[in-house]
């Protein structure tokens, strides 16, 4: 029994591999790739080789483009090309931090009422119904205003407006697994609920919630600028790239400010769809992919 | 009585049991930007009466008076609730009229605009995906899917300055924001759609400098939908391709284009038809992040001045429309939907 | 953040006030008549004229209005008794009165009324009306109502006599009377047809203000066709005008909210004029022979705040501290940063161009002089204080980059300014609870007289600031009984002592160290060349009625 059990382990662990190379070859996820790791530095270390300071201003006031400044100066003379690589570091550690909240506060949530059911789950499924009939940006606007802009009030509006999500997916994987064979099996055996939930249905449920954990971190970057081009997340003089577009639109004919923080956005919404869709295909390619 | 077991039995109990929750929904959305709105601490008193006025007691106390501000949290919240039942959204700090009639107002506005990027995505998602599956995995069909690909992708409100800075700033071809030419009358108001009053009041000159004007919002909006339509069809006629009925029709001679439109097309469009309807939410959203850009004077544009300004009456008359628009657009694509697809169960 | 909430108030400007008594009258009633004279012609083909504005109005109702935009509105379609000369804010001229008089102590004020005026009904202006339009700016208690402060009687003995009685001299009445949150309104129209009250109670009972948003009732060169709030307000020329008719038959003033918007209509020739252009602009028309941009003193500014009595403001008790902060400031580069040196220095909180602010030495930058009043104060060490400000951008100025500037500036002296940009909302609620160590705010007068701004900045009793900054009362940290007993003088003074009494006022406001004024900015005014006659009113922002055409 252990020898045959270790044959299909090693079997499991290499075909994974196989899977995982081939995937990351498709130009897409190989795009998705790429486009992660170079904001992984970026955000790591552009405080290290950035030419110049994204608060201070280094030159006159909506130069255009140049050797000197590759994306020109903004309306208070301050490196555009700094300013959008700083950028990163304000919107995408707050997405990660809504991402892993709005994922482990609607997982439990939506584990547990999928699970026990009855009246906890309908409590939970009302709450959901409630907040996802809000669409979603008047919601967090409202959020936003009430709190006062600011990158922390705005992680809390949004993950005010994300989590149901979470908790809706959680619980549909949950119901459907319940009733699956080995499930059923493990009950006969007398496990407990709470050893069930653990070793048999969460393992399953994981895999779509990593995969939509990965592909929603651009919308939720995206989702953060948009409200910092209504004033209501990120506060100047912070270089977020939504804000940064606000104020490209009050310089329109100074193109250079406001395409930068657009085309970083485009590429970071962009490359983690394409990673989700990479992750989807390695945790479970029997799901259907892309013709 | 047992349960209904014909069609319009089925329908009839679940529109009924959609409609019934409404209701509570929309109770609990009111409950909710109303605890948001006010059990924060901050001060809209600044936006009515100014900063220069704050320290004069007595203009300070008649503001709040004439606000409802001096009573208490749940004597405000009952009046509310009381003026809600009546259809009184009471009136906005800002604009110091009636919430209910600047929506009303805007309303025209923001739908001339969300439908016409429903259509243009509807359509032009059709016919892209459409190509893309015509000429699965050529170039045609790559250029297609990025094009979708990247629509979904784009911050809208930075394409809409993109677009605008293209074609209006720099080439000229487009006219720039706002509904109407600068120094023209807005046609005689009858469904505040201009481009319908234009037509039905026989203002026909009015006709393309209006649709000229909705060109490049609608466009800005439209694309994301027009992603993933062009997605949806290429896939679903990928599939429909494979079935038994068109090699069916195949066998019998047809020509291959018939057998492509008429039934593969066909139903694709079924889920077309669901997207679309869903798309509501997300063209709502468009809208209050373009309409700022594009000068539009609709419903998006008054959430941003409500917001920015902390005028309650008018934060909570925007979500409370806006959760009912799409409530209703999603019960109306449900019923479409069972209604289009006898197969579907109706529970 | 652009410019101001919607809903927040902005106030409009003023000249210096010399004296406009009855002689001065009388010489300009003699040199230009009392209405109009025939030579205009109304010219029926002059083109519809656009104003391409972000408007910030918060309502039409002329006891209620309270803002830039409302001033334009109100100085079009209504009238005051007492006009300001468009070129010389000095100098008043009679409008709907033809002569006034103030008695020896400035406490009973006399105006007789043009028999001639008219408002667009064409029913004649009786002192009843003046009475009605007055209570009912006292009586509704709008943001405005404060100009009625003291009023002990306002009474109508005959048809053209209008006689106002404080229980304390007040100089600056006839000030308050150009401005024109005192214009005269159509009592009987607005009773009848709108249910205006003027009575006491109105408050509670009025419920007019929706009516103002589609009636004007006034006797101004224009009336009020329609307001769509977020696009346009429309203005019609008055037929009926009792003074020299408009040029322009229609007035649309639309809402464009950037200033690069703003300068795009203007150069496509889809707009005639831009108030609020950026200063860049003024370079970019440069070459345009169609546009004409200029720019033009204002009597408001933007200042630094510095409050004593708020909570974590230890450090600035004392003064020595205060003036070493503003000895610090780099004005010159103030100005270049936030304004691009479109603006100037102001040395009190009393503006450039109001009485009491000549012979007031400028602020200038002495980094040495506050590194040893630091030390004197046993701070040289220096310390770090909070600047909550509010996230603004207003007449040009954008509190980030001014505040960023003085962050660096008072580096110098080691204090670390530890900025916290706020919402207006939020910043109320703080400055209302424990007050706010340092911060920044602007101000524009309601009208020409420099009372307004020792009763708002003065560190007397009652004064907004000095509840701010915890001053007022004596044995406050910032006290300064010689303010009030100035002022009351002031109050009472003749025109000629006013002068040199606000003087005074304003060296004791410097003296206090509260109010650090930064930026006295210009504003960048800009037209189709064919129209003549522009101007920046300092009681009525713009004056439309008297714009024309270059023939």
């Amino acid at each position: 029994m252990s020898a045959n059990k270790l044959e299909i382990d090693t079997e499991k662990r290499q075909s994974r591999l196989s899977r995982v190379s081939n995937v990351a070859k498709r130009p897409q996820v190989a795009f998705g790739l790429v486009i992660g790791i170079f904001w992984l530095i970026v955000l790591c270390a552009v405080s290290i080789w950035a030419p110049y300071d994204p608060l201070e201003a280094v030159d006159s006031r909506l130069l255009a483009p140049s050797m000197s400044h590759l994306l020109g100066t903004d309306a208070l003379g301050r490196d555009v090309l700094t300013r959008v690589l700083f950028g990163a570091r304000e919107s995408m550690p707050i997405a990660a931090a809504v991402i892993i909240c709005a994922t482990v506060i609607g997982t439990l949530l939506g584990a547990v009422a999928g699970y026990v059911g009855g009246w906890v789950d309908a409590v939970v499924m009302r709450i959901t119904d409630v907040v996802m009939a809000f669409p979603a940006i008047l919601l967090a606007m409202a959020i936003s205003a009430a709190l006062g802009p600011g990158l922390r009030n705005g992680f809390i509006a949004i993950l005010i407006v994300w989590w149901p999500i979470y908790a809706r997916l959680v619980r549909g994987q949950v119901l459907s697994i319940k009733q699956r064979e080995h499930v059923e099996a493990a009950i006969s055996i007398g496990a407990t609920r709470r050893r069930i939930l653990q070793k048999h249905v969460m393992p399953m449920a994981i895999t779509p919630v990593l995969v939509n954990a990965t592909m929603d971190f651009g919308q939720v970057v995206l989702f953060l600028a948009s409200l910092s081009f209504l004033g209501l997340g990120a506060l100047p003089p912070s270089p977020e790239w939504g804000s940064m577009i606000t104020e490209g639109a009050k310089n329109f004919y100074q193109w250079w400010i406001a395409v930068g923080p657009g085309l970083a956005i485009l590429t970071v919404v962009l490359g983690f769809n394409f990673l989700g869709d990479g992750l989807r295909d390695v945790l479970d390619p029997r799901s259907k992919g892309e013709k | 009585m047992s349960a209904p077991t014909s069609y319009w039995g089925l329908m009839f109990r679940f529109i009924f049991r959609r409609l019934v929750v409404m209701p509570f929904l929309l109770f609990g959305i009111v409950t909710i930007s109303f605890a948001i709105s006010r059990f924060i601490p901050s001060d809209p008193l600044i936006s009515i009466v100014g900063e220069r006025q704050l320290n004069n007691p007595v203009v300070v106390a008649a503001a709040k008076q004439r606000w409802g501000l001096d009573k208490s949290m749940f004597g405000q919240y009952s009046s509310y609730m009381g003026n809600l039942v009546k259809g009184d959204l009471g009136i906005s700090f800002r604009t110091k009229t009636p919430v209910v009639g600047d929506l009303i107002d805007r309303l025209p506005a923001t739908f001339e605009l969300a439908f016409t990027a429903m259509f243009f995505g509807t359509v032009g998602g059709v016919l892209l995906g459409v190509l893309a599956a015509s000429r699965r995995n050529k170039f045609a069909d790559h250029v297609s899917r990025l094009f979708a690909l990247v629509g979904s992708s784009l911050p809208v409100f930075w394409l809409g300055l993109v677009v605008l800075y293209v074609f209006y700033a720099r080439l000229g071809l487009m006219p720039g924001p706002g509904r109407l030419p600068p120094r023209v009358d807005s046609p005689e108001h009858i469904t505040g759609f201009y481009l319908f009053d234009a037509m039905l009041t026989g203002n026909f000159s009015l006709v393309w400098p209006i649709l000229q004007r909705l060109l490049l919002p609608a466009f800005a909006l439209g694309w994301g939908l027009m992603g993933i339509i062009s997605r949806l069809v290429r896939s679903s006629m990928l599939d429909e391709l494979q079935a038994d009925y068109v090699r069916t029709a195949r066998a019998k001679g047809l020509t291959e284009r018939i057998v492509f439109l008429k039934h593969a097309l066909r139903n694709a469009l079924l889920p077309v038809l669901t997207v679309s309807g869903f798309s509501i939410a997300s063209l709502l959203t468009g809208a209050v992040l373009t309409e700022t850009i594009f000068s539009w004077n609709g419903v998006g544009s008054y959430a941003v001045a409500a917001t920015r300004s902390l005028d309650y009456p008018a934060i909570n008359g925007v979500c409370i429309l806006g959760g009912m628009i799409f409530l209703i657009s999603n019960l109306v694509t449900d019923v479409l939907y069972a209604y289009a697809d006898p197969k579907i169960r109706l529970q | 953040m652009k410019n101001l909430n919607h809903g927040l108030v902005k106030r409009k400007k003023r000249g210096r006030l010399a004296i406009a008594g009855v002689a001065l009258a009388t010489l300009v009633i003699a040199s230009c008549g009392g209405s109009s004279s025939s030579s205009t012609d109304t010219d029926s083909s002059a083109r519809e004229l656009i104003v391409a504005r972000d408007m910030d109005i918060n309502s039409l109702d002329p006891s209620r209005t309270y803002c830039d935009t409302c001033q334009i509105y109100m100085a079009a379609t209504y009238e005051t008794l007492i006009g300001l000369d468009v070129n010389d804010p000095s100098i008043q001229i009679p409008r709907i009165a033809t002569t006034w008089e103030a008695n020896a102590d400035n406490t009973v004020f006399t105006f007789a009324l043009n028999s001639d005026a008219k408002f667009s009904d064409g029913s004649s202006i009786t002192s009843a009306d003046v009475k009605w339009s007055w209570e009912r700016l006292m009586n509704i208690k709008g943001s405005a109502s404060y100009f009625l402060d003291g009023v002990s009687s306002l009474e109508a003995p005959d048809d053209a006599t209008v006689v106002v009685t404080f229980a304390a001299p007040n100089s600056a009445f006839l000030a308050i009377v150009s401005s024109t949150y005192m214009s005269i309104v159509n009592s009987k129209v607005a009773s009848e047809e709108g249910n205006a009250i003027a009575a006491s109670g109105a408050d509670t009972t009025d419920l007019a203000e929706q009516w103002f948003f589609t009636n004007s009732a006034g006797s101004g060169p224009y009336t009020l066709e329609s307001y769509t709030e977020g696009d346009s307000l429309v203005l019609v020329r008055n037929e009926n005008y009792w003074g020299t008719p408009a040029v322009f038959p229609k007035v649309t003033i639309k809402q464009v909210k950037d200033a690069s918007a703003q300068l795009q209509l203007l150069q496509n020739g889809d707009a005639d004029i831009a108030m609020q252009l950026s200063f860049d602009s003024i370079s970019q028309l440069d070459g345009n022979a169609s546009v004409v941009a200029t720019p033009k003193d204002s009597y408001n500014y933007v200042y630094i705040a510095l409050s004593p009595g708020a909570k974590g403001a230890e450090n600035l008790k004392d003064p020595k501290v205060r003036e070493a902060i503003k000895l610090a400031i780099d004005y010159d580069g103030m100005i270049d940063i936030t304004v691009a040196g479109n603006g100037k220095k102001q040395a009190s909180p009393i503006p450039n161009g109001f009485t009491g602010s000549a012979d007031l030495a400028l602020p200038a930058q002495d980094i040495e002089k506050a590194k040893a009043l630091m030390a004197e104060a046993g701070k040289e060490s220096g310390f770090s204080i909070d600047a909550i400000f509010p996230n603004a951008n207003v007449y040009g100025v954008d509190f980030n980059v001014m505040m960023q500037k003085a962050q660096q500036d008072l580096k110098a002296i080691n204090i670390e300014l530890v900025l916290q940009p706020v919402e207006w909302a939020k910043w109320s609620e703080t400055i209302k609870a424990q007050g706010i160590p340092i911060t920044a705010v602007y101000f524009a007068p309601d009208h020409t007289d420099s009372s307004q701004y020792v009763q708002y900045f003065g560190m007397i009793e009652g004064s907004s600031w000095a509840k701010r900054a915890g001053g007022g009362a004596a044995g406050t940290p910032v006290s300064n009984p010689t303010e009030k007993d100035l002022l009351a003088k002031a109050l009472a003074a003749g025109s000629d002592a006013k002068a040199g009494l606000y003087t005074q006022l304003g060296q004791e406001l410097i003296n206090d160290l509260v109010i650090l004024p930064m930026v006295n900015p210009q504003l960048v005014i800009a037209n189709a060349s064919d129209i003549e006659g522009m101007h920046y009113s300092a009681c009525c922002n713009l004056e439309l009625g008297k714009l024309t055409l270059k023939k």
